[in-house]
């Protein structure tokens, strides 16, 4: 008796992609066995291989303390740049109060307006946010050139996936904490349509540098004792609704499309001084020719809806062209316990997130109502700055992200979702913090 | 940094390394518990024990400690990982309080308004007492250590 011998054709061998198998990690198995054929003939396993990087990773990607470990980084990571910081802003807050007590003193009111309550207090005001950006940019460098990145990404991509997002995500994602542009160019590296677009569109919910300012002053005015914490805590909303947005998103507008993180960890090593602070300048420099032109732009624009009303120049803040629209749109934001000073300050956040802060700083500045803290002090309660932060937080990406989801998903239905279902997600959220805050925060 | 583990020079029995990992351990666990606690106002606040976040922190480096110590009564040396990535946490937490030390005196020094307030009291957390103490302690055994091995040479070799 013999037997036929089954022979293998083309039929019979399912593809790839009937497989449905990623070419990517095809093609990451077909090297890794060139690598082990290589091995087996070249190498002989010896005693005493296992090296200190082996050693971190045991416990740094461990399937419990992973995460765990990553949120202490994380906590250490914003309260480096949050309390270290606050000394030299006030350094810089000293120079310019004194650069505005010689701007003051200019003969012709206007421009001593135009300098001292437009330019010095917006433009000014925004550069004393440089300490804190910087030392951002300083901790993410350090985390990058140590190697631990990669591995936070390891250790995150286990929940994303649970979460609805591609394991890559975390890469556009993490740079969506240095600018929501990067973020949302960064995830055409993720792959299949829906999970590209799912990144796309919860990437702006990242905290972005642009919003720290906004952190910064707020939960400096309303809570001192816990500012570092607060700011922690926000950033960490923001990963948390873009993992619950990005569900929602898999579950009801797309389908669902899944794939293994493929990533090859380098091996740990001694972040250089040079190297860290090279790389915190590129990014930083960055911020510092936003306020030399885009915030210096919208610092006199500000200043002339401020300064400026039907009656021409000089009439009280609250009859300018600016409170006209802010309080045409104060209605919508009344349940949050916004004033027209805080709506119309975030409509102009939509320019630049860090326009949120400066413009409230020019409209105080121009109507005189003393220093930033005490004014804002006046016009909210904690439960209201509570729901300030969280929708500054949320709330539609500044115009450049706008652009830069055009470009990418080259499609304006997209672009406008993207906008309405931000500020739909920020205003519901912001509304919860709200009612909730009222109840605990006197 | 990419030295073999026999160069790093670890001691082949567990025993005693399981046990400082345990008592590290359970130090950070207990100091962060009782932060937590007392940040939440249900026991009076000790020495810098007011944020209840920094009290979980201290919590998570104490369970880093805490299961390495299963593999080190094991002999098994993975166990010094742990060991190793809680003294980088415990020291991370320590360096970055030094800092805001240095900057909270900084303004002080300044004179700025609102730095006028400002005691070293406020700034020393367990977070900053807790490394002092565990450097010491673990530099002390080290120091034991080694004057023990200088002692014993002798007898080993006519042993």
């Amino acid at each position: 008796m013999s037997r036929e011998p089954v022979i293998e054709t083309e039929e019979t061998i399912p593809s790839d992609e009937e497989m449905d198998i990623d070419p990517q990690i095809r093609l990451a198995d077909e090297r890794y066995e060139v690598i082990g054929q290589i091995l087996c003939e070249t190498y002989e396993p010896g005693e005493g291989k296992w090296i200190l990087s082996d050693m971190l990773d045991r416990v740094l990607i461990h399937r419990y303390l992973g995460l765990p470990i990553f949120l202490v980084i994380m906590w250490a990571m914003f309260h480096f740049t949050f309390q270290i910081s606050l000394v030299f802003m006030e350094m810089i807050n000293q120079f310019f109060i004194w650069v505005g007590t010689y701007t003051a003193q200019i003969p012709i009111p206007w421009l001593a307006s135009l300098l001292t309550d437009g330019v010095v207090a917006g433009v000014g005001f925004i550069l004393t946010f440089v300490p804190p950006i910087f030392f951002l940019y300083l901790a993410i460098s350090i985390l990058e050139d140590t190697g631990y990145l990669s591995r936070a990404a390891f250790v995150v991509d286990r929940i994303m996936m649970k979460m609805g997002l591609h394991g890559r995500s975390f890469i556009p994602l993490l740079l969506g904490f240095g600018c929501s542009v990067a973020a949302v160019m960064a995830s055409r590296t993720v792959d299949g349509r829906s999970n590209r677009l799912t990144t796309l569109l919860v990437s702006p919910l990242m905290s972005c540098a642009g919003r720290l300012p906004a952190y910064i002053v707020i939960a400096g005015v309303f809570f001192p004792a816990q500012a570092g914490t607060v700011v922690f805590l926000l950033y960490l909303l923001g990963i948390v609704m873009a993992a619950l947005v990005a569900l929602l998103f898999k579950k009801t507008l797309f389908r669902d499309e899944s794939s293994s993180l493929l990533m090859e960890l380098s091996m740990y090593q001694m972040p250089t001084a040079h190297g860290s602070f090279r790389h915190m300048w590129d990014r930083g420099i960055l911020f510092l020719k936003h306020a030399g032109s885009y915030l210096l732009v919208g610092s006199i624009i500000m200043w002339f809806l401020s300064a400026f009303g039907p009656g021409g120049f000089g009439v009280p803040v609250d009859q300018s062209f600016l409170s006209m629209i802010g309080q045409f749109l104060e209605p919508v934001f009344r349940p949050l316990g916004f004033q027209w000073q805080i709506v119309s300050a975030l409509v102009f956040g939509f320019m630049a997130k860090e326009a949120v802060v400066q413009s409230l700083s020019i409209i105080f500045a121009v109507g005189g109502a003393g220093s930033l803290e005490t004014a804002l002090a006046a016009v909210l309660s904690p439960a209201s700055a509570m729901a300030l932060l969280v929708f500054t937080l949320l709330y539609v990406p500044c115009i450049a992200t706008v652009g830069a989801i055009r470009k990418e998903t080259g499609s304006w239905k997209w672009t406008g979702f993207s906008i309405v279902y931000q500020l739909v997600l920020a205003y519901a959220v912001a509304l919860v913090v709200y009612i909730l805050g009222g109840l605990f925060l006197v | 940094m990419y030295r073999g583990m026999n160069s790093i020079g670890l001691p082949e029995n567990g025993r005693w390394p399981s046990l400082l990992a345990l008592t590290i351990g359970l130090a950070y666990s207990v100091v962060g518990f009782i932060q937590v606690l007392s940040g939440l106002g249900i026991i009076p606040a000790i020495l810098g024990t007011t944020d209840v976040l920094g009290g979980a922190l201290l919590v998570i480096v104490g369970a880093v400690f805490l299961t390495g110590v299963k593999p080190l009564q094991e002999n098994n040396k993975e166990g010094y990982a742990y060991i190793a990535v809680g003294y980088i946490l415990a020291a991370v937490l320590f360096g970055l309080q030094v800092l805001v030390i240095a900057t909270n005196a900084l303004g002080w020094l300044l004179r700025f308004e609102d730095w006028l307030g400002w005691s070293l009291t406020r700034d020393l957390t367990p977070s900053f007492w807790m490394f002092i103490a565990l450097a010491v302690s673990t530099g002390s055994l080290v120091l034991i250590g080694a004057m023990r091995s200088k002692l014993r040479p002798t007898a080993e070799v006519v042993g």
